[in-house]
This record gives structure tokens, sequence and C-alpha cells, in this order.
């Protein structure tokens, strides 16, 4: 399975962050977004008319989509990340997606404009960001009532993993984080996750490892 | 303190919204705040500033009973002094390397900022309990006309919302903004507890688009 990936995109980090969690291994062709535009040249218009990454190649599948691609990857593992235990679960989530398509938009654009010199009305997509964001919060006040930890159940899903990225870069969009409590719970919940991997602006838990010891292990003799 | 009515203690943050082994930001008149639990479940304030690199120290990460810069790993106890530099490894950090402090008290799932100079404990309230904590971006007095609820103490608004009687802690925040703790009625349901959050959300858009309709 093919991913045509850049390093900075959340966009692709959302592939290769469920890739991870699910253990599916993925071949990563980097593509030169920034500063080399390599997503509107003809050999990758060619994958996808509409010159946005990532691209999802396995045999004749070929995506442009990451929530479809979100679906694909926990289609092939397991039926719990697809969060379609029932009706109203599959809504939601389905209901999520298309929410992270909002977060793209707002704090992914304002990300665009502060971190690459987009053009963009860079305090609209802002204020767009901090309503998905005050959405968001809400939404996991009641989840935390109800007992439960993620976006639509108590584990995780894949709903989570399409919200996640834009989210947690919002700082980089100048959008603050500090005051949504049950965000920054959320966020750690998923970065929490056995197999977590990182990307550019988003760490993992050190606190998870224990301290490293100086001179316990890889000392030159 | 620029406190213009002088409360003796400020509402920082739910007990819940900072379980062991986590830290969170707070904005404090005297500037920005890392507030954090150690595993052991020891609350403490420092300055959200690492001496190192200026890093903000709530974006590092508590491990065991210290808090640790993401930057470095310079760590510091609840003291604020410095007891590991990952670098120097065989260091014993100078004492003069140490993050400024503040006091707090936890009480009833609320934690305040208490100052050293007076002894006061927080207010009690019985028979409610925390449901969130919401930014406003108006101040104070903008959320209390339009709650149209009654103030019961320093910073403290008694109301309504979506039928069950609420209280509101209030904090004011950088730029004319305010964060409120609510806190609902301990015997409410479920149903209701999601009803009051819901009712809080249509409270701030009515705060902050200047209606005057209340939220109840």
């Amino acid at each position: 399975m093919k991913l045509y990936d850049y390093i900075l995109s959340p966009s692709c980090y959302k592939v290769r962050l469920l890739a991870a969690l699910l253990g599916i291994p993925l071949e990563l062709r980097a593509v030169d977004f920034h500063p080399g535009g390599e997503h509107r040249t003809p050999a990758l218009l060619a994958l996808n008319p509409a010159g946005s990454i990532p691209i999802l190649e396995d045999d004749d599948l070929r995506l442009t989509e990451s929530a479809a691609m979100l679906v694909y990857l926990a289609s092939l593992k397991s039926s719990d990340w697809l969060g379609r235990d029932t009706a109203a679960e599959a809504a939601r989530t389905e209901q999520w997606l298309s929410f992270a398509q909002r977060l793209t938009a707002s704090l992914g654009g304002a990300r665009l404009c502060e971190m690459l010199l987009r053009p963009g009305d860079l305090a609209a997509l802002q204020a767009a960001g901090i309503a998905a964001l005050r959405e968001l919060e809400a939404a996991l006040v009641e989840q935390r009532l109800r007992g439960e930890r993620f976006l639509v159940a108590d584990r995780p899903t894949i709903a989570d993993i399409a919200c996640f990225p834009y989210v947690a870069l919002a700082p980089d969009g100048s959008v603050s984080l500090d005051p949504y409590p049950s965000i920054r719970l959320w966020l750690r919940a998923v970065r929490a996750l056995p197999g977590f991997i990182e990307m550019p602006g988003i760490h993992r838990l050190h606190e998870l490892k224990p301290e490293p010891v100086h001179g316990a292990e890889g000392e030159p003799a | 303190m620029p406190s213009t009515d002088a409360a003796p203690l400020t509402p920082l943050a739910l007990s819940e919204d900072l379980p062991p082994a986590t830290v969170m930001p707070i904005w404090t008149p005297e500037g920005p705040m890392a507030l954090w639990r150690s595993v052991g479940g020891t609350l403490s304030l420092a300055a959200d500033r690492c001496p190192h690199r200026g890093m903000r120290l709530s974006h590092g990460f508590v491990r065991g009973e210290a808090l640790s810069c993401i930057y470095h790993g310079w760590s510091y106890d609840q003291g604020g002094r410095c007891l590991r530099i990952p670098a120097h490894p065989d260091l014993e950090p100078p004492a003069s390397i140490r993050v400024a402090t503040g006091s707090v008290l936890e009480a009833g799932g609320v934690i305040w900022r208490a100052r050293a100079d007076d002894p006061s404990l927080p207010p009690d309230f019985p028979g409610f309990v925390p449901l969130r904590s919401l930014s406003f971006a108006v101040s104070r007095d903008v959320i209390s006309r339009t709650l149209g609820g009654e103030s019961a103490g320093p910073g403290i608004l008694k109301g309504t919302l979506a039928g069950s009687a609420v209280i509101l802690l209030c904090a004011e925040q950088a730029e004319g903004t305010s964060l409120i703790h609510l806190l609902a009625p301990a015997d409410a349901t479920l149903d209701q507890r999601i009803a009051v959050s819901r009712a809080a959300e249509t409270l701030r858009r009515a705060a902050e688009t200047g209606t005057t309709e209340a939220a109840a």
C-alpha cells in the first residue's frame, strides 16, 4: 500500500497515524509539496486531478480523500475502529468525518496562512476555527458526562483520527488551545494510544516512558 | 493585584480537568502559569516559562513528582527548584535555577489560587458539583447581565440554566475575556447536566452577541 505523503500535512498524517495504530505497513512516497509544488505537476495530477495529497494506492484502488482512506484502513483490520456498531454510532462517525473537513478549511487554512504564507483571510479562518473548537469542546464535555473518552464511544474510532491532527496543530495557525480542557484531555487520550506516532508539531507523551537513566545503555565502552 | 473586588481566592480550574500526571495553562493577572498535578496527586502552580529557553512549561510533561520542559527536559519540583538538566546528567543544578510558584487550594472539585498572606478557605457550595469550564470573550459584567442572575459573592453568580439552578465562578482573563467554572445541582440527571451544558453555550452566544434574552 503506497501513500503519497508530505511530512507536514495533517491530512497525510491522519493516514500514517491510523496505519501505525492498526499495524498496517505503508510504503511512503514523499511529495515535495512545499516549496516544490510537486502535487501540481503533471505526474501527480494524473493520479489526482484535484492536485491534493494524500493519495493512497492499493492494487487497483486509488483514493484521494483522507476520510475514505481511514475507512479503508479500518475496514481492512478492525471493525471497532470503524465506529459503526449501531445506526446512531455510524451516523455520529460520519458527522465527525464531515466536521473534519471544516477543521481542514478553518484551522488548516489559518495554518497555511501562518506557516506557508498562503493568501487568505486569516482573521476569518481563525474565527471559524474557534467556532469549530467550541463545538468540539461541547461535544467532548457531553461525552465525558456519559463516561466516554472519545468522540463517538469509549474507544477510539476513525472519527477521532480524522479530527485529531488539525485540532492538535491549531496553534500553528495562531489559534490557542488553552481554553478547552476537554479537548486537552482528548488530545492526550489519542496520544496515549498504543502505537501512536508523531508528526512535526505533535509530540508523543514522554511521561509514558520511564525517565532515561544516564549511562544505563548505549554508552560507548 | 489588579483585581477590583479583592476576591481572596480566584478559581483556576476544575479538578476533573487536571487528572494526575497532567499540566494545564492558566492565565493570572501576574502572567501565565502552569498548573500541574503529580502522579501522587500533589497540585502545584509554576510560572509558565522555563528559565532555560523560555518555553511554556504547560507544554511540558509530568513524570513522577516533577514537571519537565518539553524543549530540553529541564525538570522542576513542586517548589519550583530545578532537579535535573538532561544534557548535564552529572550536574547538580544550582539552587538559583528555579521557577516562581504560587499557592493553590482544592475544595469541592474546584482548584483555587490562594494568597500566601490570606488564610481564607475556598467557599463551599453545598448541593452543587462542577460541570465544566468555558471561556467567554466578554467581561464578567456582561455575563452577569445576560444571565440575569444574582451575585453571591465576589466573582460568584447564581442563576438558572435550562431550568436548573447553577453557580458560575468567574475569573477575569486577558483582554476583557472571562473564564467561567459552571456548577450544577449535585442531584441533576445526565440529561439535565447535558441540558445545562448546552444552555451555557446559548448563554455564551447571547453574551458575546449582545443579545439581552436570558438563556434560561
